[in-house]
Order: structure tokens, then sequence, then C-alpha cells
């Protein structure tokens, strides 16, 4: 097994690599035969790390412990999904993961387009190839998952319980789907500069390759949100810890990206800033992963400190910049708008605020991030940054995106009229009074939670207006019901609607952060019988009577559950049982809260202290006193609930329409297959 | 040409304006944090012994095993951290909440909080390395040799 997977990651290497040379000489030349290998070498490259991600599954699956990588993060009591998701547990594992999906990435891309984009192809195929390329060299210099030991340990060390939940088998691939997926428009923009087309083929052509990879960005930063949530056990799900806010850089680009081209299509401006963005989310989530990999910055997730990744991809990250910046430079004279900024009142004027604030927060999160090498390299000095910076920089643009999510979708391109701007706005602007009038009068005293609220209902309405108006428009004109109206709207315009849905989702999100502002918590140490009395924001109050400690034996570990009764103004709810576990393996305790989520907060359990612990499981101390901490967590469900629907909203605009799937079809009947030679357009 | 100027003029505005935010978000209190090992926290002490008294200060280091004392009743955690590198220059830590998952004697914990030499470091909070994170040298294993 050693041979077959190691000799595929060296082969998928020096595959890549040619390939990448390949595919660029073979654009500027014209040469068919050459681009054709570059286009195969994609395929062969998948080929290859898919045997190797199949060895080192293999491996782990068979308890292979000479292998320094599976008995670090394995051992025979594990089970068997544990097992396979042992291929992205570790570094080396998950950095041949990550090859593995781009590679994934690029053969359907190869495919899609193996009649197609010619001319952008050749280019396409050079990138992801030289990506690879780097990938690969990473592995095999300084991080080998086939790397033996010279002994074979009895068992292995296991791997770390708090990966053992399910939302951490699937938070970081779905991140790495998110990360490689940019891959994708990144290689068309390249290719873009190179061939010289710089009109909006490389936009539509990768338009549903951004909102996937933007799809498998947001649920991936989501997931491990939840996971925060429900493993770290202190009730946060956001810390601002360097890696947390490395994935959410991309994000924050991509986004912008995804209003921008826009712009793009529909008035011919932003072109170089669209090609700017597609860059800078690409190697921001190169950066991302770097950050994770190399264990620079102090942060929860870091692997271990392994400087020679750290050079490569420094260097790696430098040549890119160079060749890119050099690249935009080179055509720079092609990037000429085709129309020019009207109005403050227009759309564009919208998208373009959008796209500085949120450009504007993903500098402000880098700088905070980065800040401890800046101090340290100039100051010689580590200087931390904390959440204070964060949320005083981002709660502010936040609550501006959050007025133009409103705007921008409904108010006219080019220049609005004051018509269009009251039959547009009054609706939501009453809403914006009443929902901010109404929650001050509830009591709501904290200005930045007062505003999310009234901008919330402020752009909700303008979304709920839209969907009104399309179709009642529908049904007046095909005589539909308004059910049937609503659902062919959506249909025939799913990348508008969809889009709509996923604003919806944000605002319910947005909602949801707001929440931190009402939370309370009590902590105590309680005899079996007594309680802790904690008020909820919502007017209501817990009641949490400690009843009984238990202990037993389950697999791999020990469990020590608490029994609470829960009641809400008296009136009972049942039991909750938070949990301690010590794993046998590692000697590791590790906390498993108790949730009992409603619709509008979370009721969160917390057993941080059992008096006596190992007297309570001799027998010898039949009645422990256990500490509790408490907390009320207003909204939290609504982060979840609002994730759920932007992952839906974009899904429907993901979702190819019924024209789209009709359309390759059409395309092939017009250029016969072999017929095209895999061209160039020259520059 | 001139309205483009006026457009101009509103980015320049609006780029000012998270600029702004960004510099008074680095000057409030608690955004910025020295983090330090315990021979620099030693260092700067020596030098002003208030140093880490009114701003608080982050500290990496190593929980001294045998050190550790965690009342199960009142979550009052005190507990000794030493330099990770050298081993000197130890300091005792209080802190009061529920044990972080992956607290264990031995390992390295960055330490949050206020400090005046000759007393208790109060952390607001303990940060674990998160060890098992680790990737495990050969010795780990050696142990379990039979």
């Amino acid at each position: 097994m050693t041979q077959i997977g190691e000799v595929a990651l060296w082969l998928a290497l020096l595959v890549a690599g040619w390939g990448a040379v390949l595919g660029f000489y073979g654009g500027r030349r014209g040469r068919g035969d050459l681009v054709l290998s570059a286009e195969r070498s994609v395929y062969a490259v998948f080929a290859l790390l898919l045997t190797a991600s199949g060895c080192i599954i293999a491996a782990f699956l068979r308890s292979e412990f000479r292998y320094k990588y599976v008995a670090g993060y394995s051992n025979r009591e594990l089970g068997l999904f544990y097992k396979i998701t042992g291929l992205w547990a570790g570094q080396t594992g998950s950095l041949v993961f990550w090859a593995l999906l781009l590679s994934l990435f690029g053969s359907i891309v190869m495919f899609q387009n193996r009649r197609r984009n010619r001319e952008f192809m050749p280019y396409v195929a050079g990138t992801v190839l030289a990506v690879l390329a780097f990938f690969m060299v990473v592995v095999v210099a300084a991080s080998n998952p086939f790397q033996l030991m010279d002994f074979v340990p009895p068992d292995g060390r296991g791997l770390n319980p708090q990966l053992q939940n399910y939302w951490m088998t699937i938070h970081p691939p779905t991140l790495y789907l998110g990360f490689t997926c940019f891959t994708i428009p990144f290689a068309f923009a390249v290719s873009a500069l190179l061939s010289g087309r710089l009109d909006t083929r490389w936009i539509t052509t990768t338009r549903r390759w951004t909102l996937l990879a933007w799809f498998f960005l947001t649920c991936g930063i989501i997931f491990g949100m939840m996971w925060a949530y429900v493993e770290l056990g202190w009730g946060g799900y956001w810390f601002w810890d360097p890696v947390e806010n490395a994935s959410l850089l991309p994000w924050l680009t991509g986004t912008a990206f995804l209003h921008s081209v826009m712009i793009q299509e529909k008035r011919g401006m932003l072109k170089m800033w669209n090609v700017l963005l597609v860059i800078s989310t690409f190697l921001l989530s190169i950066f991302a992963t770097f950050l994770t990999r190399s264990g620079l910055i102090e942060s929860v997730h870091s692997f271990a400190e392994n400087t020679t990744i750290a050079y490569i991809f420094l260097g790696f990250l430098g040549a890119l910049i160079l060749v890119s910046a050099g690249l935009v430079w080179w055509r720079r004279h092609a990037f000429a708008p085709e129309n020019r900024l009207e109005s403050f009142l227009s759309r564009e004027a919208a998208f373009l605020v959008n796209n500085l604030v949120f450009v504007a927060a993903m500098f402000a999160v880098l700088w905070g991030t980065t800040f401890p090498l800046i101090s340290e390299g100039i100051f010689k000095q580590k200087i931390q940054v904390g959440p204070p910076f964060y949320n005083r920089v981002n709660i502010p643009l936040g609550l501006i995106l959050l007025f133009l999510l409103g705007v921008g979708p409904v108010i006219a391109w080019r220049k609005a009229t004051p018509r269009n701007l009251k039959r547009n706005f009054a609706f939501p602007l009453a809403a914006f009074l009443v929902v901010g009038i109404a929650t001050r009068l509830a009591g709501v005293t904290n200005t930045y939670a007062l505003l999310t609220f009234a901008l919330a209902a402020f752009t909700m309405t303008t979304i709920a207006v839209e969907f009104w108006k399309g179709t009642r428009a529908r049904a007046k004109i095909e005589g539909e019901g308004l059910g049937v109206a609503l659902v062919h709207l959506v249909e025939r315009n799913r990348r508008r609607y969809g889009g709509y849905v996923v604003h919806a989702g944000f605002v319910i999100c947005f909602c949801g952060f707001a929440g931190k502002a009402f939370n309370s918590e009590r902590q105590a140490a309680l005899h079996p019988g007594e309680s802790i009395v904690i008020p909820s924001a919502f007017g209501h109050t817990y009641q949490l009577t400690y009843q009984a400690l238990s202990w037993y034996p389950a697999t791999n570990m020990t469990k020590l559950v608490a029994t609470v009764e829960v009641k809400r103004n008296g009136e009972s709810l049942g039991l909750m049982t938070p949990e301690k576990r010590s794993y046998k393996q590692r000697e590791e305790v590790t906390s498993e809260v108790g949730i009992r989520r409603a619709w509008n907060e979370d009721l969160y359990v917390i057993l941080a202290g059992i008096d006596r612990a190992p007297e309570f499981m001799q027998g010898t101390n039949p009645q422990p006193v256990v500490t509790l901490k408490v907390l009320v967590n207003p909204l939290v469900p609504w982060i979840w609930l609002g994730g759920f629907i932007m992952a839906m909203g974009t899904l429907v605009a993901l979702w190819p329409a019924a024209e789209a799937v009709r359309a390759p079809a059409r395309a092939a009947a017009r250029e016969p297959a072999g017929a095209p030679v895999p061209g160039l357009v020259g520059a | 040409m001139k309205r483009q100027r006026k457009f101009l003029a509103a980015g320049v505005l609006l780029v000012g304006l998270a600029g702004y935010l960004m510099v008074t978000a680095m000057t409030q209190k608690d955004a910025m944090t020295y983090y330090l090992t315990p021979v620099e926290l030693a260092e700067r002490t020596a030098a002003n012994p208030a140093f880490a008294e009114q701003s608080g200060v982050r500290v990496g280091g190593r929980v001294v095993p045998g050190s550790v004392r965690f009342d199960q009743k009142t979550l009052d955690l005190t507990f000794t951290v030493t330099d990770i590198e050298h081993g000197t220059h130890a300091f005792p830590v209080h802190y009061n909440g529920p044990l972080p998952d992956t607290f264990q004697e031995g390992r390295d914990v960055v330490v949050e909080g206020n400090y005046r030499p000759g007393g208790t470091f109060q952390a607001s909070t303990v940060l674990t390395k998160c060890g098992s994170r680790y990737e495990a040298a050969e010795s780990d294993f050696k142990g379990k040799q039979s």
C-alpha cells in the first residue's frame, strides 16, 4: 500500500507540473496536441490523487499504525466513520484531500468545456494544474501522509475527542470545497487575461462555479459555528479566532464578487475590479489554507508549527500576487468601462458601496488577523487584536450592508426617479419605523440591536414586496393561482429570486447575531434537589433543578451525566442531561453541553464541575455536589435558520433552469464534435 | 467629469469611514493585548511593576505538573505557568469558570488577564492550545511499545 500511495503522489506531482507547462505553452503557441495533453493531465491527476486518498483511507481501515499519520489520528477502537474521515483529520491528509477536490473540480470543468470556450481552456488547465503541482510539492516535501515510523506502535493515539462530532467531520470538507471551488473562476480570470478576452464571457461561464463555491464556503462557515457552539462549551459560536477569520476573508471578497459581476453583465462596468476581486478571493483561500496549516498565528485550530510549509506557502502566495498583478497591468488598457456611473440613487451605486463595504470589512479582518505578525516584525513585540476590535469595525459595516440589502435589489438602474423611490421605499420605510419604535417600547435599548431589527424589517419588507409584485403580475398575465404563479415566477428567474431568498436568510442571521446583546448567565454549586433560576430576555424565567448524577462506561470513554429538570415559569419542560466524558485513549475530558432549543432562544447548560467525582464513582459519595453554568442565548436558533435559508436560496439560484439544460445541446449541435481545433485567440 | 469627481469623493469618504472605524477600534480598551512569554513578562514587569496591572496581557506558557488545583464547587482554578522554552520564570495563575476541555498538566496554555509581580495572575480567559491537534512526535508512541 505504501508504495502505491506514495508513487501516486509523486506521479501526480510530475503530471501536474508537466500539464501546467504544456497548458500555458500550448495555449500561447496554438498547439492543440499539447493542450489536449494538458487537459488529459487534469483527469490523470484526479485519478492519481483518488488512488493516493484511497490508500490513506485503506491504511486507516486496516489500522496500519506504522504510518505516523494513521497512528496520530486513529486507534483500534475508533468507529468506522471516523476512520474514513481520518483522511482530513490531520494536516498531511487534509492537504491531499484539498488537492483531490481541486482535481475533481478541474476534471469537471475540462469535461464541461471539452467543446466550448476553447480559447480559455489551455490556460484554465494550466492554472489548475499549477495550483495542484504546488500542493503536491507541499505534500511530498513537507508533509507526506505515507511517512513510516521505524517501529510499529501497538495502538494509535486516537482521534481528538473534540473532533469526534458530526459537524466537525463535515465542516472541514465543506470549507475545502468552497476554497478549491474558487480556483475555477480564478483560472478563468487568468485565462481571460492571457487570451485577452476580457468581455463578460469568463464571468458567465463561471457564474455557477462562483455560486457553488460561495454555497460551500457559507455552509462551511456555519457548520464551523455550529461545531464551536455545541462542542467548545463556552456558549458562543464565533471567537474572531485567526482561522475563523481566515475562512471569512475569501467569503467577504467572494460575496462582493457575486454582486459586482452583475454590474459588469448589465452595464459593462467594473471590469478590472472583478478580475481583482476574483484574484483576491483565490489568494485569500490559499492564505486561509496556509494559516490553518502553518500554525504561524496562534489559534485553537492551528496544526503544528511547520516552518517548511510556511515558507513554501509564502513563496507560492508571493509568486501568485506578482504574476496576477503583472497580468492585470499588462492588460490594463483592455478594461475600459462601457458606461459611467450616473447617480448616487442608482443600483450601480448601491452595488458599488456594497462592494466597498465588503472589501473594507475584509481589510479590517485581515489587518486584525495578521497584526501579531506585523507588530512582531516592526516593533519586535507580538500584539494580538481581540474581539472588541472586530466588533467595533464590523458591526457598523454590517448595518450598512443590511441597509443596502434592502435598497440594492429594488432601486432603478442608472438613475432612480423620485417616483420610483416613493413607490419602492414607502412601505419598507414604514416597516423600519414601526419595528424600530415597537422594539424600543418593548425595552430594547442597545443601539446596534435596535438598528439591526429596524433595518431587518426594512429589508424584509422590500423582499416581500418584490415577491408579491412579481407573483401578482404573473398571476394576472398567465391567469394562474397565486401559489402556482409564485412557483413559476421563481422557476423562471432563479438567480433573482434565489438571491432574494439568500438575502432573507442573511437578514435572519443578522438578527440572530444581535441576540447576543441580551444573553444572560448564571453559575452555582448545587446539592441534589437545589435549583438555579435564570431570566430570559423574552420575559420569562427558567428554573433548573439538579436531580441526580449518574455514570456509565461507553465504548472508549466513561460518561458522567447530570439530570436537570427544567421549568419555564413553573411549567415543566422536561429533562436536560449535560455530560462530562473522559476518554480512555488520550486521558482527555470533554464537556457535552445540554442545549434546549426553542424557536426564539437556546437554554444552554454546562456541567462545569463535579465535587469528588472519583469517590462518587466508587460509591462513597452518593450525593455529589455539581456546579452548573447556565446560559440563555436569545435568537441563536435564528442564525442556524438564516444559514439554512441562505443555503436553500443559493441552491435555487444554482439549479439549472429548464432553458439552461437545453442550451448546451443546441450549442453542441451547432459545433459538430471534433471540428473545433483547440485554438487560441492571441494577445 | 465633474460628476465622476463627486463619486470619487464619496468613495474616498467611505474608505475614510472604514479607516476611522479601524483606528478607533484599535485604540479602544482591550482591543489590543501584548502577547508575551513568561520570560518577557518578567522583563517587562521588572522595568515597570504596573505594566500588566491595568491593561491585560496574554501570556503563553506551560502548566507545571502537580500545580493544578480545581475546586469543583466554586470553579476556582489555580495553577503555575512556566516558560515553555526555558522552564523558568514561573508564576501562579487564578481563573474562575468551567475548566477548558483540553486543559491538562504539562500542556501549553495562553492566559489573558492582569498581573502584578509577586502576586497572582488573575486570568479572565484560559485558552488551551489544543494539544491533540499537534502532530504526534515519534516519541509519543514509544511509551506504548510493549
